[in-house]
Protein backbone atom coordinates (compact mmCIF):
# COMPACT_ATOMS: atom_id res chain seq x y z
CA UNK A 1 0.00 0.00 0.00
CA UNK A 2 2.99 2.30 0.46
CA UNK A 3 3.36 2.56 -3.33
CA UNK A 4 -0.12 4.09 -3.34
CA UNK A 5 0.40 7.16 -1.14
CA UNK A 6 -3.19 8.35 -1.14
CA UNK A 7 -4.53 5.03 0.13
CA UNK A 8 -1.82 4.83 2.75
CA UNK A 9 -2.57 8.31 4.08
CA UNK A 10 -6.27 7.50 4.09
CA UNK A 11 -5.67 4.30 5.98
CA UNK A 12 -3.55 6.13 8.55
CA UNK A 13 -6.25 8.74 8.97
CA UNK A 14 -8.90 6.03 9.46
CA UNK A 15 -6.68 4.40 12.03
CA UNK A 16 -6.15 7.69 13.89
CA UNK A 17 -9.91 8.32 13.92
CA UNK A 18 -10.55 4.84 15.25
CA UNK A 19 -7.96 5.17 18.03
CA UNK A 20 -9.19 8.62 19.06
CA UNK A 21 -12.76 7.34 19.25
CA UNK A 22 -11.59 4.55 21.53
CA UNK A 23 -9.56 6.90 23.72
CA UNK A 24 -12.23 9.59 24.08
CA UNK A 25 -14.08 8.17 27.11
CA UNK A 26 -10.87 7.30 28.97
CA UNK A 27 -10.48 8.48 32.55
CA UNK A 28 -7.91 11.34 32.43
CA UNK A 29 -4.66 11.34 34.38
CA UNK A 30 -3.05 14.34 36.06
CA UNK A 31 0.61 14.70 36.97
CA UNK A 32 1.73 17.46 39.33
CA UNK A 33 4.89 18.28 41.21
CA UNK A 34 4.58 18.88 44.95
CA UNK A 35 7.00 19.95 47.65
CA UNK A 36 8.70 16.55 48.09
CA UNK A 37 8.30 15.03 44.64
CA UNK A 38 5.60 14.35 42.08
CA UNK A 39 2.06 13.03 42.05
CA UNK A 40 0.02 11.06 39.50
CA UNK A 41 -3.74 10.89 40.01
CA UNK A 42 -6.70 9.36 38.24
CA UNK A 43 -10.04 7.78 39.09
CA UNK A 44 -10.36 4.15 38.13
CA UNK A 45 -12.90 1.37 38.36
CA UNK A 46 -10.98 -1.69 39.47
CA UNK A 47 -7.88 -2.02 37.31
CA UNK A 48 -4.72 -0.31 38.52
CA UNK A 49 -3.63 2.56 36.27
CA UNK A 50 -0.62 4.06 38.02
CA UNK A 51 2.57 2.02 38.05
CA UNK A 52 6.15 2.07 39.30
CA UNK A 53 8.65 1.72 36.44
CA UNK A 54 11.90 2.29 38.27
CA UNK A 55 13.33 3.99 41.35
CA UNK A 56 12.43 7.51 40.19
CA UNK A 57 10.07 6.85 37.30
CA UNK A 58 6.32 6.20 37.33
CA UNK A 59 3.79 5.62 34.58
CA UNK A 60 0.11 5.97 33.87
CA UNK A 61 -1.91 5.56 30.68
CA UNK A 62 -5.34 5.58 29.16
CA UNK A 63 -6.41 3.15 26.47
CA UNK A 64 -6.93 -0.56 26.05
CA UNK A 65 -5.87 -2.47 29.17
CA UNK A 66 -4.02 -5.13 27.16
CA UNK A 67 -1.96 -2.49 25.33
CA UNK A 68 -1.23 -0.64 28.56
CA UNK A 69 -0.02 -3.87 30.16
CA UNK A 70 2.13 -4.87 27.20
CA UNK A 71 3.88 -1.50 26.96
CA UNK A 72 4.18 -1.17 30.73
CA UNK A 73 6.01 -4.50 30.79
CA UNK A 74 8.26 -3.42 27.92
CA UNK A 75 9.39 -0.27 29.67
CA UNK A 76 9.68 -1.98 33.07
CA UNK A 77 11.72 -4.85 31.63
CA UNK A 78 14.01 -2.48 29.79
CA UNK A 79 14.60 -0.26 32.80
CA UNK A 80 15.28 -3.31 35.03
CA UNK A 81 17.80 -4.83 32.63
CA UNK A 82 19.59 -1.53 32.03
CA UNK A 83 19.83 -0.91 35.77
CA UNK A 84 21.35 -4.35 36.31
CA UNK A 85 23.74 -4.23 33.38
CA UNK A 86 24.92 -0.72 34.05
CA UNK A 87 23.70 1.16 37.11
CA UNK A 88 20.43 2.43 38.48
CA UNK A 89 21.60 5.99 37.87
CA UNK A 90 21.88 5.27 34.14
CA UNK A 91 18.17 4.55 33.78
CA UNK A 92 16.41 7.74 32.81
CA UNK A 93 13.15 8.78 31.27
CA UNK A 94 14.75 10.36 28.21
CA UNK A 95 16.35 7.08 27.15
CA UNK A 96 13.29 4.99 27.88
CA UNK A 97 11.08 7.38 25.95
CA UNK A 98 13.18 7.97 22.89
CA UNK A 99 14.93 4.63 22.46
CA UNK A 100 12.18 2.26 23.57
CA UNK A 101 8.66 3.66 23.69
CA UNK A 102 8.29 6.40 21.06
CA UNK A 103 9.43 4.34 18.10
CA UNK A 104 7.43 1.32 19.30
CA UNK A 105 4.27 3.46 19.35
CA UNK A 106 5.07 4.98 15.94
CA UNK A 107 5.89 1.66 14.33
CA UNK A 108 2.65 0.06 15.50
CA UNK A 109 0.62 3.07 14.44
CA UNK A 110 2.05 3.23 10.93
CA UNK A 111 2.11 -0.51 10.24
CA UNK A 112 -1.42 -0.43 8.97
CA UNK A 113 -1.70 -4.14 8.46
CA UNK A 114 -0.85 -4.82 12.09
CA UNK A 115 -2.70 -3.97 15.25
CA UNK A 116 -2.37 -0.45 16.59
CA UNK A 117 -1.85 0.42 20.20
CA UNK A 118 -4.83 2.18 21.68
CA UNK A 119 -2.95 4.14 24.26
CA UNK A 120 -1.73 7.49 25.50
CA UNK A 121 0.94 7.38 28.16
CA UNK A 122 2.14 9.80 30.80
CA UNK A 123 5.46 9.14 32.52
CA UNK A 124 7.05 11.14 35.29
CA UNK A 125 10.60 11.23 36.55
CA UNK A 126 11.87 13.09 39.59
CA UNK A 127 15.42 14.37 39.30
CA UNK A 128 18.31 12.71 41.04
CA UNK A 129 19.77 15.83 42.58
CA UNK A 130 18.47 17.84 39.63
CA UNK A 131 15.80 20.33 40.63
CA UNK A 132 13.40 19.57 37.82
CA UNK A 133 10.67 17.04 37.48
CA UNK A 134 9.94 15.80 33.99
CA UNK A 135 6.52 14.79 32.67
CA UNK A 136 6.58 12.97 29.34
CA UNK A 137 3.42 12.57 27.30
CA UNK A 138 3.54 9.96 24.53
CA UNK A 139 0.74 9.93 22.00
CA UNK A 140 -0.47 6.77 20.26
CA UNK A 141 1.43 7.85 17.09
CA UNK A 142 4.77 8.15 18.93
CA UNK A 143 4.78 11.92 19.33
CA UNK A 144 6.49 12.97 22.53
CA UNK A 145 5.84 16.09 24.56
CA UNK A 146 8.04 16.90 27.56
CA UNK A 147 6.86 19.30 30.25
CA UNK A 148 8.25 20.31 33.61
CA UNK A 149 5.42 22.05 35.43
CA UNK A 150 2.68 19.44 35.01
CA UNK A 151 1.44 16.72 32.70
CA UNK A 152 -2.00 15.49 31.72
CA UNK A 153 -3.54 12.88 29.46
CA UNK A 154 -7.15 12.93 28.38
CA UNK A 155 -9.30 11.43 25.66
CA UNK A 156 -8.70 14.24 23.16
CA UNK A 157 -6.31 17.13 22.64
CA UNK A 158 -9.09 19.59 23.50
CA UNK A 159 -9.63 17.89 26.85
CA UNK A 160 -5.92 18.01 27.59
CA UNK A 161 -5.76 21.72 26.69
CA UNK A 162 -8.69 22.50 28.98
CA UNK A 163 -7.06 20.57 31.82
CA UNK A 164 -3.74 22.37 31.27
CA UNK A 165 -5.55 25.73 31.25
CA UNK A 166 -7.21 24.89 34.55
CA UNK A 167 -3.82 24.00 36.04
CA UNK A 168 -2.24 27.19 34.68
CA UNK A 169 -4.93 29.33 36.30
CA UNK A 170 -4.47 27.56 39.64
CA UNK A 171 -0.69 27.71 39.41
CA UNK A 172 1.30 28.92 42.37
CA UNK A 173 4.96 29.94 42.35
CA UNK A 174 5.92 27.52 45.08
CA UNK A 175 5.15 23.80 44.71
CA UNK A 176 2.12 22.85 46.83
CA UNK A 177 2.21 20.36 49.68
CA UNK A 178 0.90 16.88 48.95
CA UNK A 179 -2.62 17.56 50.24
CA UNK A 180 -3.06 20.67 48.09
CA UNK A 181 -1.57 18.90 45.07
CA UNK A 182 -4.02 16.01 45.52
CA UNK A 183 -6.99 18.35 45.70
CA UNK A 184 -5.87 20.34 42.65
CA UNK A 185 -5.16 17.15 40.69
CA UNK A 186 -8.62 15.78 41.49
CA UNK A 187 -10.32 18.99 40.32
CA UNK A 188 -8.24 19.00 37.15
CA UNK A 189 -9.20 15.37 36.59
CA UNK A 190 -12.86 16.36 36.98
CA UNK A 191 -12.45 19.05 34.31
CA UNK A 192 -11.20 16.42 31.90
CA UNK A 193 -13.87 13.93 32.92
CA UNK A 194 -16.67 16.44 32.48
CA UNK A 195 -15.43 17.36 28.99
CA UNK A 196 -15.05 13.73 27.92
CA UNK A 197 -18.72 13.21 28.86
CA UNK A 198 -19.95 16.35 27.07
CA UNK A 199 -17.95 15.66 23.92
CA UNK A 200 -19.64 12.31 23.73
CA UNK A 201 -22.99 14.07 23.42
CA UNK A 202 -22.22 17.19 21.40
CA UNK A 203 -19.45 19.67 20.67
CA UNK A 204 -19.94 21.80 23.76
CA UNK A 205 -17.90 24.59 25.25
CA UNK A 206 -14.81 23.48 27.15
CA UNK A 207 -15.50 25.74 30.10
CA UNK A 208 -16.23 23.80 33.29
CA UNK A 209 -17.55 25.60 36.39
CA UNK A 210 -16.54 24.79 39.97
CA UNK A 211 -20.07 23.51 40.63
CA UNK A 212 -19.78 21.12 37.70
CA UNK A 213 -16.41 19.97 38.98
CA UNK A 214 -17.88 19.14 42.40
CA UNK A 215 -20.81 17.37 40.77
CA UNK A 216 -18.54 15.24 38.56
CA UNK A 217 -16.39 14.28 41.54
CA UNK A 218 -19.41 13.28 43.64
CA UNK A 219 -20.99 11.29 40.82
CA UNK A 220 -17.85 9.53 39.64
CA UNK A 221 -16.71 8.56 43.11
CA UNK A 222 -19.92 6.60 43.63
CA UNK A 223 -18.52 3.88 41.38
CA UNK A 224 -14.86 4.76 40.90
CA UNK A 225 -11.97 5.13 43.30
CA UNK A 226 -9.26 7.75 43.39
CA UNK A 227 -5.89 6.25 42.61
CA UNK A 228 -2.80 8.27 43.40
CA UNK A 229 0.89 7.39 43.22
CA UNK A 230 3.77 9.54 44.34
CA UNK A 231 7.48 9.71 43.69
CA UNK A 232 8.62 10.99 47.05
CA UNK A 233 12.16 12.31 47.40
CA UNK A 234 11.89 12.13 51.18
CA UNK A 235 11.60 8.31 51.17
CA UNK A 236 14.81 6.85 52.57
CA UNK A 237 15.44 3.90 50.22
CA UNK A 238 16.38 3.87 46.53
CA UNK A 239 12.77 3.37 45.50
CA UNK A 240 10.89 6.64 45.65
CA UNK A 241 7.52 5.37 44.38
CA UNK A 242 4.55 4.42 46.46
CA UNK A 243 0.79 4.28 45.95
CA UNK A 244 -1.19 6.30 48.46
CA UNK A 245 -3.56 4.16 50.49
CA UNK A 246 -7.30 4.75 50.75
CA UNK A 247 -7.08 6.35 54.18
CA UNK A 248 -4.50 8.90 53.07
CA UNK A 249 -6.56 9.85 50.03
CA UNK A 250 -9.88 10.03 51.89
CA UNK A 251 -8.38 12.11 54.68
CA UNK A 252 -7.05 14.64 52.17
CA UNK A 253 -10.10 14.86 49.97
CA UNK A 254 -12.50 15.31 52.90
CA UNK A 255 -10.37 18.08 54.38
CA UNK B 1 7.89 -10.88 26.67
CA UNK B 2 6.35 -11.28 30.11
CA UNK B 3 8.79 -13.12 32.33
CA UNK B 4 6.25 -13.57 35.11
CA UNK B 5 8.37 -11.52 37.43
CA UNK B 6 11.41 -13.81 37.14
CA UNK B 7 14.39 -11.50 36.83
CA UNK B 8 16.85 -14.28 35.95
CA UNK B 9 14.63 -15.34 33.07
CA UNK B 10 14.36 -11.72 31.94
CA UNK B 11 18.15 -11.36 31.91
CA UNK B 12 18.54 -14.56 29.97
CA UNK B 13 16.24 -13.27 27.24
CA UNK B 14 17.08 -9.59 27.47
CA UNK B 15 18.68 -9.43 24.04
CA UNK B 16 15.44 -10.60 22.48
CA UNK B 17 12.95 -8.38 24.29
CA UNK B 18 10.26 -7.93 21.70
CA UNK B 19 7.04 -6.17 21.01
CA UNK B 20 5.06 -7.92 18.33
CA UNK B 21 8.08 -9.53 16.78
CA UNK B 22 10.04 -6.30 16.50
CA UNK B 23 13.22 -6.19 18.51
CA UNK B 24 13.44 -2.97 20.44
CA UNK B 25 16.41 -0.78 19.66
CA UNK B 26 16.67 0.46 23.20
CA UNK B 27 17.25 -2.96 24.66
CA UNK B 28 19.71 -4.05 22.01
CA UNK B 29 22.45 -2.04 23.67
CA UNK B 30 22.13 -4.03 26.88
CA UNK B 31 22.83 -7.49 25.51
CA UNK B 32 22.95 -10.18 28.11
CA UNK B 33 24.93 -12.96 26.50
CA UNK B 34 24.07 -15.45 29.17
CA UNK B 35 22.46 -15.78 32.53
CA UNK B 36 24.32 -13.87 35.21
CA UNK B 37 27.36 -13.21 33.04
CA UNK B 38 29.56 -11.91 35.79
CA UNK B 39 29.02 -15.06 37.80
CA UNK B 40 28.83 -17.62 35.07
CA UNK B 41 31.89 -16.63 33.13
CA UNK B 42 34.32 -17.01 36.01
CA UNK B 43 32.63 -20.29 36.85
CA UNK B 44 33.17 -21.51 33.33
CA UNK B 45 36.75 -20.27 33.29
CA UNK B 46 37.46 -21.82 36.65
CA UNK B 47 36.17 -25.17 35.45
CA UNK B 48 38.94 -25.43 32.86
CA UNK B 49 41.82 -24.20 34.97
CA UNK B 50 44.64 -26.68 35.52
CA UNK B 51 44.83 -27.97 39.05
CA UNK B 52 47.93 -26.02 40.02
CA UNK B 53 46.29 -22.78 38.82
CA UNK B 54 43.21 -23.46 40.90
CA UNK B 55 45.44 -23.70 43.90
CA UNK B 56 46.93 -20.29 43.15
CA UNK B 57 43.51 -18.70 42.65
CA UNK B 58 42.16 -20.15 45.84
CA UNK B 59 44.64 -18.14 47.86
CA UNK B 60 44.29 -14.87 45.97
CA UNK B 61 40.53 -14.78 45.54
CA UNK B 62 39.27 -15.90 48.90
CA UNK B 63 39.36 -12.39 50.30
CA UNK B 64 36.58 -12.26 52.83
CA UNK B 65 35.81 -15.88 53.41
CA UNK B 66 37.09 -15.24 56.87
CA UNK B 67 34.70 -12.93 58.61
CA UNK B 68 32.00 -12.73 61.27
CA UNK B 69 28.39 -11.81 60.66
CA UNK B 70 25.71 -12.29 63.27
CA UNK B 71 21.95 -11.73 63.47
CA UNK B 72 19.57 -12.02 66.39
CA UNK B 73 15.96 -11.32 67.16
CA UNK B 74 15.31 -8.53 69.64
CA UNK B 75 12.17 -6.83 70.89
CA UNK B 76 11.42 -4.79 67.75
CA UNK B 77 12.62 -7.22 65.07
CA UNK B 78 16.08 -8.24 63.95
CA UNK B 79 19.49 -6.76 64.63
CA UNK B 80 22.21 -7.85 62.23
CA UNK B 81 25.89 -6.95 62.19
CA UNK B 82 29.17 -7.69 60.48
CA UNK B 83 32.80 -6.78 60.98
CA UNK B 84 34.56 -4.68 58.32
CA UNK B 85 37.74 -6.67 57.61
CA UNK B 86 38.55 -8.31 54.26
CA UNK B 87 41.56 -10.61 54.15
CA UNK B 88 43.63 -12.49 51.62
CA UNK B 89 45.55 -15.23 53.36
CA UNK B 90 47.20 -13.57 56.30
CA UNK B 91 46.98 -10.06 54.83
CA UNK B 92 44.34 -7.51 55.65
CA UNK B 93 43.38 -6.03 52.27
CA UNK B 94 40.49 -3.80 53.25
CA UNK B 95 39.19 -2.51 56.55
CA UNK B 96 35.91 -0.93 55.49
CA UNK B 97 34.11 -3.82 53.79
CA UNK B 98 30.31 -3.72 53.95
CA UNK B 99 29.11 -7.25 54.60
CA UNK B 100 25.59 -6.40 55.71
CA UNK B 101 23.67 -5.42 52.59
CA UNK B 102 20.08 -4.15 52.47
CA UNK B 103 18.14 -5.99 49.77
CA UNK B 104 14.79 -4.27 49.99
CA UNK B 105 12.82 -2.18 52.47
CA UNK B 106 12.45 -5.09 54.93
CA UNK B 107 15.26 -7.56 54.20
CA UNK B 108 19.02 -7.74 54.61
CA UNK B 109 21.71 -10.15 53.47
CA UNK B 110 24.80 -10.62 55.62
CA UNK B 111 27.55 -12.27 53.63
CA UNK B 112 30.46 -14.46 54.43
CA UNK B 113 32.45 -15.95 51.60
CA UNK B 114 34.18 -14.79 48.44
CA UNK B 115 33.24 -11.14 48.04
CA UNK B 116 32.90 -11.12 44.24
CA UNK B 117 30.29 -13.86 44.37
CA UNK B 118 28.64 -12.59 47.52
CA UNK B 119 28.22 -9.03 46.28
CA UNK B 120 26.93 -10.26 42.94
CA UNK B 121 24.41 -12.54 44.63
CA UNK B 122 23.24 -9.61 46.75
CA UNK B 123 22.94 -7.42 43.65
CA UNK B 124 20.97 -10.01 41.69
CA UNK B 125 18.74 -10.60 44.69
CA UNK B 126 18.02 -6.89 45.05
CA UNK B 127 17.13 -6.51 41.38
CA UNK B 128 15.04 -9.70 41.45
CA UNK B 129 12.85 -8.49 44.32
CA UNK B 130 12.42 -5.08 42.74
CA UNK B 131 11.59 -6.56 39.35
CA UNK B 132 8.98 -8.87 40.82
CA UNK B 133 7.28 -6.02 42.65
CA UNK B 134 7.33 -3.71 39.65
CA UNK B 135 6.19 -6.24 37.08
CA UNK B 136 3.71 -8.29 39.11
CA UNK B 137 2.38 -5.36 41.19
CA UNK B 138 2.91 -7.15 44.49
CA UNK B 139 5.77 -7.95 46.84
CA UNK B 140 7.48 -11.30 46.40
CA UNK B 141 6.41 -13.64 49.19
CA UNK B 142 8.83 -14.62 51.95
CA UNK B 143 9.05 -18.14 50.52
CA UNK B 144 9.67 -16.69 47.05
CA UNK B 145 12.53 -14.58 48.38
CA UNK B 146 14.09 -17.55 50.13
CA UNK B 147 13.90 -19.70 47.00
CA UNK B 148 15.42 -16.99 44.83
CA UNK B 149 18.43 -16.85 47.13
CA UNK B 150 18.60 -20.67 47.17
CA UNK B 151 18.80 -20.73 43.37
CA UNK B 152 21.62 -18.19 43.33
CA UNK B 153 23.63 -20.08 45.93
CA UNK B 154 23.10 -23.35 44.07
CA UNK B 155 24.21 -21.67 40.81
CA UNK B 156 27.41 -20.78 42.60
CA UNK B 157 28.11 -24.41 43.57
CA UNK B 158 30.96 -25.02 41.07
CA UNK B 159 32.89 -22.11 42.56
CA UNK B 160 32.19 -23.34 46.07
CA UNK B 161 33.36 -26.88 45.21
CA UNK B 162 36.67 -25.57 43.93
CA UNK B 163 37.22 -23.65 47.10
CA UNK B 164 37.40 -20.29 45.40
CA UNK B 165 33.95 -18.82 45.72
CA UNK B 166 31.77 -20.28 48.46
CA UNK B 167 29.12 -17.94 49.83
CA UNK B 168 27.34 -18.71 53.10
CA UNK B 169 24.96 -15.87 53.90
CA UNK B 170 22.47 -15.05 56.59
CA UNK B 171 19.22 -13.67 55.24
CA UNK B 172 17.05 -11.72 57.66
CA UNK B 173 13.73 -10.02 57.07
CA UNK B 174 10.72 -8.60 58.78
CA UNK B 175 7.33 -9.77 57.51
CA UNK B 176 5.43 -6.45 57.56
CA UNK B 177 1.95 -7.94 57.37
CA UNK B 178 2.38 -9.64 60.70
CA UNK B 179 0.02 -8.74 63.53
CA UNK B 180 1.46 -5.76 65.42
CA UNK B 181 1.69 -7.70 68.65
CA UNK B 182 3.87 -10.39 67.04
CA UNK B 183 7.56 -9.97 66.29
CA UNK B 184 7.74 -10.46 62.50
CA UNK B 185 11.53 -10.76 62.40
CA UNK B 186 12.87 -13.92 60.75
CA UNK B 187 16.44 -15.17 60.35
CA UNK B 188 17.46 -17.74 57.74
CA UNK B 189 20.74 -19.57 57.45
CA UNK B 190 21.92 -21.15 54.19
CA UNK B 191 24.34 -23.93 53.36
CA UNK B 192 26.55 -23.96 50.25
CA UNK B 193 23.98 -26.00 48.32
CA UNK B 194 21.25 -23.45 48.84
CA UNK B 195 19.23 -25.20 51.52
CA UNK B 196 17.76 -22.74 53.98
CA UNK B 197 16.87 -23.18 57.61
CA UNK B 198 15.05 -20.78 59.85
CA UNK B 199 16.97 -19.94 62.97
CA UNK B 200 14.45 -18.79 65.48
CA UNK B 201 16.53 -16.61 67.76
CA UNK B 202 19.97 -16.06 66.27
CA UNK B 203 22.41 -17.06 63.54
CA UNK B 204 26.07 -16.44 62.90
CA UNK B 205 28.45 -17.43 60.14
CA UNK B 206 32.03 -16.84 59.02
CA UNK B 207 35.29 -17.95 60.57
CA UNK B 208 34.68 -16.00 63.79
CA UNK B 209 31.24 -17.50 64.31
CA UNK B 210 32.60 -20.59 66.05
CA UNK B 211 33.74 -18.41 68.94
CA UNK B 212 30.38 -16.78 69.56
CA UNK B 213 27.73 -19.34 68.70
CA UNK B 214 27.98 -20.87 72.16
CA UNK B 215 27.85 -17.43 73.76
CA UNK B 216 24.65 -16.65 71.85
CA UNK B 217 23.11 -19.88 72.99
CA UNK B 218 24.11 -19.15 76.60
CA UNK B 219 22.72 -15.59 76.51
CA UNK B 220 19.49 -16.67 74.89
CA UNK B 221 18.93 -19.50 77.35
CA UNK B 222 20.32 -18.19 80.62
CA UNK B 223 21.09 -14.50 80.10
CA UNK B 224 19.66 -11.89 82.45
CA UNK B 225 17.50 -10.63 79.58
CA UNK B 226 16.62 -13.03 76.79
CA UNK B 227 17.74 -11.85 73.34
CA UNK B 228 14.15 -11.47 72.19
CA UNK B 229 13.29 -9.23 75.13
CA UNK B 230 16.19 -6.81 74.63
CA UNK B 231 15.54 -3.25 73.51
CA UNK B 232 17.60 -1.69 70.71
CA UNK B 233 20.38 -0.43 72.94
CA UNK B 234 20.75 -3.71 74.86
CA UNK B 235 20.74 -5.66 71.60
CA UNK B 236 23.32 -3.33 70.06
CA UNK B 237 25.63 -3.57 73.06
CA UNK B 238 25.29 -7.37 73.00
CA UNK B 239 26.03 -7.67 69.29
CA UNK B 240 29.06 -5.34 69.58
CA UNK B 241 30.40 -7.44 72.45
CA UNK B 242 29.91 -10.58 70.36
CA UNK B 243 31.87 -9.14 67.44
CA UNK B 244 34.53 -7.99 69.85
CA UNK B 245 34.77 -11.53 71.22
CA UNK B 246 35.04 -12.98 67.72
CA UNK B 247 37.78 -10.52 66.81
CA UNK B 248 39.71 -11.49 69.93
CA UNK B 249 40.06 -15.11 68.75
CA UNK B 250 39.70 -14.84 64.96
CA UNK B 251 42.45 -12.97 63.13
CA UNK B 252 40.19 -12.45 60.12
CA UNK B 253 37.55 -10.57 62.12
CA UNK B 254 38.10 -6.94 63.00
CA UNK B 255 36.87 -5.26 66.12
CA UNK B 256 36.16 -1.59 66.66
CA UNK B 257 39.07 0.43 65.25
CA UNK B 258 39.18 3.40 67.63
CA UNK B 259 42.16 5.02 65.92
CA UNK B 260 40.48 5.18 62.50
CA UNK B 261 36.97 5.29 63.95
CA UNK B 262 35.83 2.30 61.92
CA UNK B 263 32.77 0.68 63.44
CA UNK B 264 31.18 -2.63 62.54
CA UNK B 265 28.12 -2.39 60.30
CA UNK B 266 24.99 -2.77 62.41
CA UNK B 267 21.45 -2.63 61.01
CA UNK B 268 18.02 -3.20 62.43
CA UNK B 269 15.01 -4.57 60.55
CA UNK B 270 11.72 -3.65 62.15
CA UNK B 271 8.12 -3.03 61.17
CA UNK B 272 9.32 0.35 59.86
CA UNK B 273 12.00 -1.09 57.61
CA UNK B 274 15.78 -1.39 57.51
CA UNK B 275 17.78 1.14 59.48
CA UNK B 276 21.55 1.56 59.70
CA UNK B 277 22.69 2.43 63.20
CA UNK B 278 24.81 5.56 63.17
CA UNK B 279 28.44 5.71 64.24
CA UNK B 280 27.39 8.15 66.96
CA UNK B 281 24.94 5.65 68.43
CA UNK B 282 27.48 2.82 68.11
CA UNK B 283 30.06 4.98 69.87
CA UNK B 284 27.66 5.51 72.78
CA UNK B 285 26.97 1.78 72.90
CA UNK B 286 30.69 1.03 72.88
CA UNK B 287 31.08 3.29 75.90
CA UNK B 288 28.53 1.07 77.64
CA UNK B 289 29.88 -2.16 76.20
CA UNK B 290 33.46 -1.89 77.40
Amino acid sequence: MRDMPYRWIEAIQDRADYIEDQLKPGSPVVGLPYADGSLLLTVSKGAQKIFEVHDRIALSAIGHPADIERLRMLVTDTASVQAFQSATEDVNLHRLTHYVLAHTFKQAFESIVGEAYIIKMLLVEIGNGAPETQFTHINYDGNVKVQHESGVIGGTEEIETAMQNYLTEAKNDTPPDLDSALQLALKTWAVGRKLSQSFADAEDSNEVSEDEIDEVINTELEEGEIEAGILDNSLSGDTKFRLLNKDEITRTINR
Amino acid sequence: MNHKGDFLSLLKHADTLQVDGEQTQGISEVNVPELLPSIKKPIRDAMVLPTQDRQTHSTTLALAEATTVVAMRYKDGIIIAGDRRATAGTSVVHDRAEKVIPIDSHSVLAISGAPAMAFEIARVLKHSFQYFRRSQLQELSVEGKLRTLSRLILDNLPMALQGIGAVIPIFALYAPQTDETVNGGKIYFYDALGAHFENVDFATTGSGSVWIRGVLRYLDRWGETRLEDMDEQQATITILRLLDTASEYDAATSGYNAKAEIFPTVKTITRHGVETLTDKFLNECYAEAT
